[in-house]
């Protein structure tokens, strides 16, 4: 007899679930997590924001109207310009040239608007040239003035008359990737070392449990002071930045170790685990195709989280001056400037990479949220 | 702990009609303290236990938490290494292999017979994987078939459990707990076995579905010649589906019985008390006296009590109880009655009320 | 009906989910008698809990209770209407603990890790009663020593974590009747516990009702524990009290179609392997609603009108009311319902 039509009627017979919203029930993982994530206005705009850094320090050439390295001896700490978009009724952006006066006592110098010279600036101007990734040659900047010559400080200028503006934004290149360098290495270190520690249990579990509370113990800036102190001089700015990353992560695995190694532990006694091992399922597809995928949107969540730290960290370190050092140029190296309280009080622009970094922080705070109330979406 | 028992390949058993022998199952799990785990005791979760599982017949294993019986249904289906004991399987040419002695690679056929059904349907299946790659993990690893083999397979094994094939690209997500319940079973199902351990396969279901999954675990005992190793502390599911019962108290067999045998005529006291506390569906029938209220609590499985573990809370407890562990024995060799207890014979001891 | 101690008109309470409103709660009429055990009985999902949460006003974000009344003759300050208090005002909270108390599925949820099992019940009598620390001391000794735990001088100074799970139940009761409450709501209290802890439980709650003549509501899906304690039942299915009636008419003459079918499914010991009878589908998600009686699809009495017409509540004798159109006149319900 045929066994199926024994079976009690299972069909609901409201029509409900018909096969045309089908959207859910299929609906992987990544798919219900975007869907969740989706929701959070502020983790979007904070996503947003973060791409938005991304994409400056790619094409920092691009969007920079002066390359880093450029200066202007006459322009030092001129002040930011004002943009006014309309002249004698039409639509053209200009800035006002500079004048300076100076004191007749100190001879100090003293920046003025100087409201007769006019310097039309536009989009897609001629400027210096670059290579777009380093690749296609070409001289066209996003703004600047239309003649390359005069002077266009939108974040004013620096001790050597350097534009601001622009050097935040080749800044966010190394800023950002210190961080992305650094979370990459401290993933790989807390996912290897927790996931022994969560796997293997026993001894292994152990000592990497004690060395946790080890590096945890230790008082990191008395150790950045060493390292700095013996890092021979004349290495390069690339061997500085290689050490501040591997700095960075050492001091950060630690934290993402415990979650793995908590999140090992817990999925060991899971249902579905022990499901799959009497399936027959070998070690490796148990850890990398039934343990893994329950957790990896966990650990981007808290890598999301851990990253703002490192940029701050780095920032601190090369405030510091033991981080990075010019002529390499990150948010914490242009910060070095502002080490004398005399130097804020008179060129307050100089604190505006310390803006980038809030910004910057903050939204990386907001999108880390967010992934992480998405991360289990069941 | 030293091994009593040689590598159990071409080992006979009693009986052959008998499809899993287990003999003197223990397992101890080691209690550890301070900084480089040291042992400082056992849990004796499984306490040299005893039985045999036949060909084609339901077998009932009940008590309450933490008698242990999760613990031997894990032990059968190879989650655990047990500590001691044998676990002899006759294979379906006729062979027979002691289960406790094989290590990773040997396991794998067996791990095709004897599957597994699991108390919590939303636990138990991976909801990051679709139901077609819950049901077919073991095809997959097993290298059994091509995948248009394996949707053959699992749309065949989902209709059967009463689902629609086309259910198999969904995310359990999707599915109520009596539906993925039914997935659970085609899981089981799905190599083909011929043991499957329900391990309260049907405690976290809502009573209507309940009804559903038992009918259907009927239905396919009887379409594919299963063996089931049904554990439960629900009385009256256990009376509705064994054929035998076993009754098990910190990690021991008190009692072993015939189907409606255990109900009506208990032995142990232990089984008497559990009787008395099967639900009586009429109100007319209400009589508060005939509960047995045990005194204490269930003894503690790494210290247990001397003698029999039940006598502090016996009420017919005597002084050879405190001393003298009864063993499991005969006392009715027509039906197969087997209790551990000294007094067997001399107690008049209640059954439940039927109604 | 005798005297109503809480009389419950329309009650609804939805839940506003980004995926929809869940009707969790949609029209329950319940009168509950003073001194008598009322089982509300019901699968999961079916709003049994809500309801009862309700009465003390426990209703969560995004759950709101968007209408009906619940009047409770309060022993201090006459008939209230619970649905007009402020969830947060100090009324409610005069009412929570001390003349309706709560116990819960899994003790641990209402006791605390932090504090004693003493301090605990000390703490609810201190709240609501002008006693001082000595005296509410004696109280929850007293208290324990009632519910059945051993030692209650010792154990009065455990923590609650180093209690077995019938214990803590037990003390959990204890710190739910520290106060004499005219009330107890139990939620599954004896769910989580096996069978022998469950039958102690059982009996130590209907013994302290006697003695206080209190009123119990008791919430389970286990219909062997309605047969075994309840007066009254009422039986609900998604959001609605299909049926109330007296425990003997529940169990011997069911006339919903859905307690009927609920009665056929369980597996008793006296049956035949092959009797089972289960109600057929499942039941259905939340977001989606059958029209009509919602247990329409699953009923094996459906008549053509079930898709389309809401049945209300009939009175088929006194105290047993059902909400199904075989009962009750389909033309005068439909022209009530779109007149």
């Amino acid at each position: 007899m045929d066994a199926v039509a024994q079976q009690p009627e299972l069909e609901p017979t409201w029509g409900a679930e018909a096969d045309d919203d089908l959207k859910l029930e299929v609906a992987t993982q990544w798919q219900l997590m975007w869907w969740k994530f989706r929701k959070h206005q502020l983790a979007m705009a904070g996503g947003a924001v973060v791409i938005f850094f991304y994409i400056l320090a790619l094409g920092a050439e691009f969007f920079a109207p002066k390359l880093f390295t450029w200066y202007d001896k006459n322009y030092v700490y001129a002040p930011p310009q004002q943009i006014h978009l309309i002249r004698d009724g039409q639509l053209a952006p200009f800035v006002y040239g500079y004048k300076f006066e100076r004191d007749p006592k100190s001879y100090k110098k003293t920046w003025l608007v100087d409201e007769e010279t006019i310097i039309p600036i536009g989009l897609f101007v001629s400027g210096e040239p670059y290579k777009i990734l380093g690749l296609i040659e070409t001289d066209i900047h996003l703004i600047g003035p239309l003649d390359q010559d005069d002077p266009f400080y939108l974040m004013g200028a620096d001790k050597s008359g350097r534009d601001v503006f622009s050097r935040i934004i080749y800044s966010a290149r190394i800023s950002l990737s210190v961080g992305l360098v650094g979370v990459f290495i401290s993933m790989m270190l807390g996912i290897v070392l927790g996931g022994l520690s969560g796997l293997l249990g026993g001894a292994v579990d152990n000592i990497i449990q004690r060395l946790i509370e080890i590096m945890m113990s230790i008082p990191m800036l008395p150790v950045w002071l060493a390292i700095a102190a013996v890092v021979p001089l004349d290495w390069s700015a690339l061997d500085v930045y290689f050490i501040i990353t591997i700095l960075l992560a050492l001091t950060t695995w630690t934290g993402l170790a415990r979650v793995v190694r908590g999140k090992f532990l817990s999925l060991r006694e899971d249902d579905f685990i022990l499901a799959a091992r009497l399936d027959g399922a070998p070690g490796m597809r148990l850890i990398f195709r039934h343990m893994l995928p329950s957790f990896y949107s966990h650990v981007i969540a808290s890598l999301t989280l851990l990253l703002p730290g490192m940029i701050l960290a780095e920032t601190a370190l090369s405030f510091l001056g033991v981080g990075l050092r010019p002529p390499v140029v990150s948010w914490g190296v242009m910060l070095q400037e502002t080490q004398k309280v005399a130097v804020i009080a008179i060129y307050p622009w100089l604190l505006y990479p310390a803006l980038a970094v809030i910004i910057v922080v903050l939204a990386f705070n907001f999108l880390g949220d967010g992934l992480r109330d998405a991360a289990d979406p069941y | 702990m030293a091994r009593q028992v040689t590598p159990g390949n071409g080992k006979n058993m009693a009986d052959d009609q008998n499809l899993l022998e287990i003999n003197h199952l223990k397992m101890y799990f080691p209690i550890t303290q301070g900084l480089f785990g040291r042992v400082i005791g056992y849990t004796k979760a499984v306490d040299d236990v005893s039985f045999t599982i036949r060909a084609g017949e339901t077998l009932g294993l009940v008590g309450e938490s933490g008698c242990g019986k999760t613990t031997v249904g894990r032990c059968i289906v190879r989650g655990y290494q047990p500590t001691d004991g044998e676990m002899l399987f006759r294979k379906a040419d006729g062979a027979v292999v002691d289960l406790s002695m094989l290590q990773g690679e040997e396991l794998r056929p067996y791990r095709k017979e004897i599957r597994m059904i699991f108390q919590d349907p939303y636990s138990s299946l991976n909801p990051r994987m679709s139901v077609f790659e819950n049901v077919s993990e073991a095809l997959h690893v097993n290298k059994m078939g091509t995948r248009a083999e394996m949707e053959e397979r699992v749309g065949y094994l989902l209709r059967r459990v009463g689902l629609r094939p086309e259910y198999m690209k969904r995310y359990p997500h999707a599915f109520s707990g009596g539906e993925r319940q039914r997935v659970v079973v085609a899981r089981a199902m799905v190599t083909n076995p011929c043991l499957i351990v329900a391990d309260e396969a049907v405690s976290a279901l809502d009573v209507s579905i309940r009804a559903q999954i038992l009918n259907l675990m009927e239905e396919l005992q009887a379409d594919f010649n299963l063996t089931y190793l049904f554990i439960s502390h629900d009385l009256s599911v256990i009376r509705h589906i064994c054929d035998r019962v076993i009754v098990m108290y910190v990690g021991k067999v008190v009692e072993v019985a015939e189907g409606l045998d255990i109900y009506i005529n208990p032995q142990h006291p232990y089984t008497e008390a559990l009787m008395s506390a099967v639900p009586i569906f009429n109100p007319r029938q209400r009589d508060r006296d005939r509960r047995i209220h045990l005194e204490g609590e269930v003894a503690d499985p790494s210290n247990p009590p001397s003698g029999c573990y039940f006598h502090p809370r016996c009420r017919y407890a005597e002084d050879r109880c405190e001393h003298e562990t009864p063993p499991l024995r005969q006392i009715d060799a027509e039906r197969g009655h087997y209790v551990a207890c000294h007094f067997a014979e001399k107690l008049e001891l209640r059954g439940a009320v039927i109604e | 009906m005798g005297d109503i101690l809480l009389d419950v008109i329309d009650l609804k309470i939805h839940f506003f989910t980004d995926e929809g409103v869940v009707k969790a709660v949609d029209g329950v009429d319940l009168a509950i008698e003073r001194g008598k055990t009322l089982c509300l009985v019901g699968e999961s999902g079916c709003g049994k809990s809500v309801t009862c949460r309700a009465f003390l006003r426990l209703i969560a974000n995004p759950g709101r209770l968007v209408s009906g009344e619940m009047h409770f003759r309060s022993s201090t300050n006459g008939t209230i209407d619970l649905a007009q208090l402020d969830p947060k005002g100090s009324a409610i909270r005069d009412i929570r603990g001390k003349e309706i108390a709560m116990i819960f599925q899994e003790p641990m949820t209402s006791l605390s890790l932090m504090h004693t099992v003493g301090d605990q019940i000390m703490e609810s009598v201190l709240l609501h009663e002008n006693v001082l620390k000595p005296e509410a001391r004696d109280r929850a000794i007293e208290m324990l020593q009632r519910v059945g735990i051993p030692k209650p001088d010792r154990l009065v100074d455990e923590y609650p974590f180093r209690l077995s799970g019938g214990m803590r139940q037990r003390a959990m009761i204890a710190m739910a009747l520290s106060c004499n409450p005219t009330m107890l709501i139990a939620d599954e209290p004896t769910t989580a516990l096996d069978v022998t802890t469950q039958a102690q439980i059982l009996d130590l709650m209907l013994d302290l009702q006697r003695q206080d003549n209190m009123t119990l509501m008791f919430i389970t899906h286990d219909l062997g524990v309605v047969a075994e304690i309840a007066d009254d039942v009422a039986v609900m299915y998604l959001g609605r009290i299909v049926e109330r009636a007296s425990v003997d008419t529940i169990f011997n003459a069911p006339q919903h179609p859905y307690t009927q079918a609920l009665l056929r499914s369980i597996p008793k010991i006296a049956m035949q392997r092959d009797e089972l009878d289960p109600i057929k589908g499942m039941v259905p998600s939340p977001y989606r609603r059958p029209s009509g009686c919602t247990f329409h699809p699953r009923c094996s009495r459906r008549i053509e009108a079930c898709n389309r017409i809401v049945p209300s509540v009939t009175e088929l004798a006194p105290g047993h009311t059902v909400r199904c159109l075989l009962y009750e006149n389909i033309q005068e319900t439909e022209a009530l319902q779109h007149g």
